[in-house]
């Protein structure tokens, strides 16, 4: 395991996707943090860490996962990967582990470049801040989720192999389902894996205010690995079931 | 014990069988040459012993166990298959990277490798930039990662220039030489029959011939004997009256005779016909492979 782990790190940092991914998440960020804390005028603690709260990423870290994932498959690497790591268990656990690292490590760059440039603009226009202990507090949230999407994204890889395909439906349901669901269907949206967990964990609810119908900290940790072990028992079965040609 | 056992293998895909209870075995310390036409169900077969792809029926074991079942995958079996896939974006350094790191072998084999498939020079570069025959050379240094004791070869000459297919044919000798397994397909029969001392043809998923290749070679079909005589007319009665089957040879002279030689001597000898040429024809691969195939191979 630790084997493939390794080996899945090493293809991560060995391509570009990564790099680029990061790059764009981290550029995005910025901006709508520099934009946010440079036009917004009589800001709450809410607004202040609502900010903080990287939304960006998620998106990012789901996509690299099922790029990672479904690559293997569009590029014909698959049979490869497998002839060195057989086991298909094996080759599941260090996909997940290599994209929870991923998604984790790539988190973790977007809040170190977007922290300094909000906290700076909004001391210096007198603005809200948020203390060091806010700031750590909302970083293991936003890296909790991010250690979910990067597995997610690579089990919506393994289930569409088809990369493209992969993709579109990733961000149709992000943009357009999950959306939907949030303002229509509340009480559905708060037990899904790509929605209302993610807000539960973060604190922060749709509309960018702590909502007290999302589920507890706590509950939205448990749900969403219950959610990204059902994923992963698909994919593996699916993985388990396929001819690698 | 053989090194690589199939037994009764069968897989279809829809409704294609492409493998029909397909048995054989492979022993070390040789080249074994798996041989068919193209969609005969090589590609599947291979993939089937390394665990690729699920057979309906039957198993195949390499040293006696499953693929996903052996402790060290890459260190006990090396496989290079046909159209062998990178990813475009990454140095051909960093494939053999990540292959290394999966078998949790040494980073520095990294680097013998790339000398030993003379790929020094392009080892930084994208494999996406690669010809043909630059990938195939990444192919074997990606089987040969592990220093497998058994090598899995898919049509392993395609791309290669001729000093390339050279090269390779010395490997596979060196290989075997040293005790290493190496099962190759190929339909390039001429550099299968220079390079193998074993072969397993096979048409539409089935078994057609096994064993070594000098006796698969004299198994199929009647010894032929090439003549050439002054007196071919007579030569013929003589030889029809023995009940032989003679054809025109290539010049009037020349005959060609369903026959031992040594059956061919004695009636000339008996009839008091003067003979200028008495000479067995050597069967070769390409003949007993479109006997044992006939069913298969397209003729014009």
């Amino acid at each position: 395991m630790t084997r493939a782990l390794n080996a899945e790190l090493i293809k991560l940092r060995t391509t570009r996707t990564f790099f680029a991914l990061t790059v764009t998440a981290a550029g995005l960020s910025v901006l709508v943090v520099a934009l946010f804390a440079s036009l917004a005028t009589d800001l709450t603690g809410n607004d202040v860490r609502a900010l903080f709260t990287a939304d960006f990423t998620g998106p990012f870290i789901l996509l690299l996962g099922a790029i990672g994932m479904s690559g293997e498959f569009r590029h014909r690497t698959i049979a490869s990967t497998a002839l060195s790591t057989p086991q298909r268990l094996v080759l599941m656990l260090s996909k997940l582990a290599a994209y929870a690292a991923a998604g984790v490590l790539l988190s973790l760059l977007v809040n170190l470049a977007i922290i300094p440039v909000g906290a700076l603009i909004l001391s210096a226009r007198d603005e809200v801040t948020l203390s060091f202990g806010d700031h750590l507090d909302i970083l293991w949230r936003n890296l909790v989720v991010a250690a979910f999407f990067g597995p997610l994204g690579v089990c919506v890889g393994t289930l569409i192999r088809n990369q493209v395909g992969a993709i579109v439906a990733l961000l149709a349901y992000l943009l357009v389902v999950d959306s939907a669901l949030s303002g229509l269907a509340f009480d559905v949206w708060r037990w899904g894996p790509f929605g209302g967990l993610p807000a539960a964990i973060t604190g922060v609810g749709p509309d960018g205010e702590p909502d007290p119908d999302l589920l507890s900290t706590g509950a939205g940790i448990v749900l969403e690995l219950g959610w990204l072990a059902l994923f992963a028992v698909a994919a593996l079965a699916w993985l388990r079931r396929r001819d690698l040609v | 014990m053989p090194a690589i056992e199939v037994r009764n293998l069968s897989k279809s895909f829809g409704s294609v069988q492409a493998v029909r209870d397909l048995s054989f075995s492979v022993e070390p310390g040789r080249v074994t040459g798996f041989l068919g036409p193209n969609g005969a169900g090589k590609s599947t077969t291979l993939r089937m012993v390394l665990g690729l792809i699920r057979p309906l029926r039957g198993d195949a074991t390499i040293d006696g166990h499953h693929y996903e079942h052996l402790e060290d995958p890459s260190g006990r079996v090396g496989a290079m298959l046909e159209d062998t896939s990178f990813h475009p974006g990454r140095s051909g350094e960093n494939h053999l990277r990540v292959l290394a790191a999966a078998g949790g072998h040494p980073p520095a084999r990294v680097d013998e490798l790339i000398d030993l498939v003379a790929l020094r020079g392009a080892e930084k570069r994208r494999v996406g930039q690669y010809s043909q025959g630059m990938r195939q050379r990444l192919a074997l240094a990606s089987a040969m990662v592990g220093d497998p004791g058994v090598l899995i070869l898919d049509e392993p000459t395609n791309g290669l220039d001729p000093a390339g297919i050279r090269w390779l044919r010395g490997l596979m000798r060196q290989l075997a030489d040293e005790g290493r397994t190496v099962l190759v397909s190929s339909h390039l029969l001429a550099e299968v029959a220079q390079a193998v001392d074993d072969v397993v043809i096979i048409a539409r998923g089935e078994l057609r011939g096994n064993g070594e290749l000098q006796e698969v070679l004299g198994g199929g079909g009647a010894p032929v004997t090439d003549v050439r005589s002054p007196y071919p007319d007579q030569l013929r009665d003589a030889l029809t009256r023995r009940g032989h089957a003679v054809e025109h040879g290539p010049s009037e002279q020349d005959l060609v005779v369903r026959a031992e030689p040594e059956a061919v001597g004695i009636a000339a000898a008996e009839d008091g016909l003067t003979l200028y040429r008495l000479a067995p024809r050597a069967r070769s691969l390409e003949d007993t492979f479109f006997e044992l195939t006939a069913d298969e191979v397209p003729r014009r």
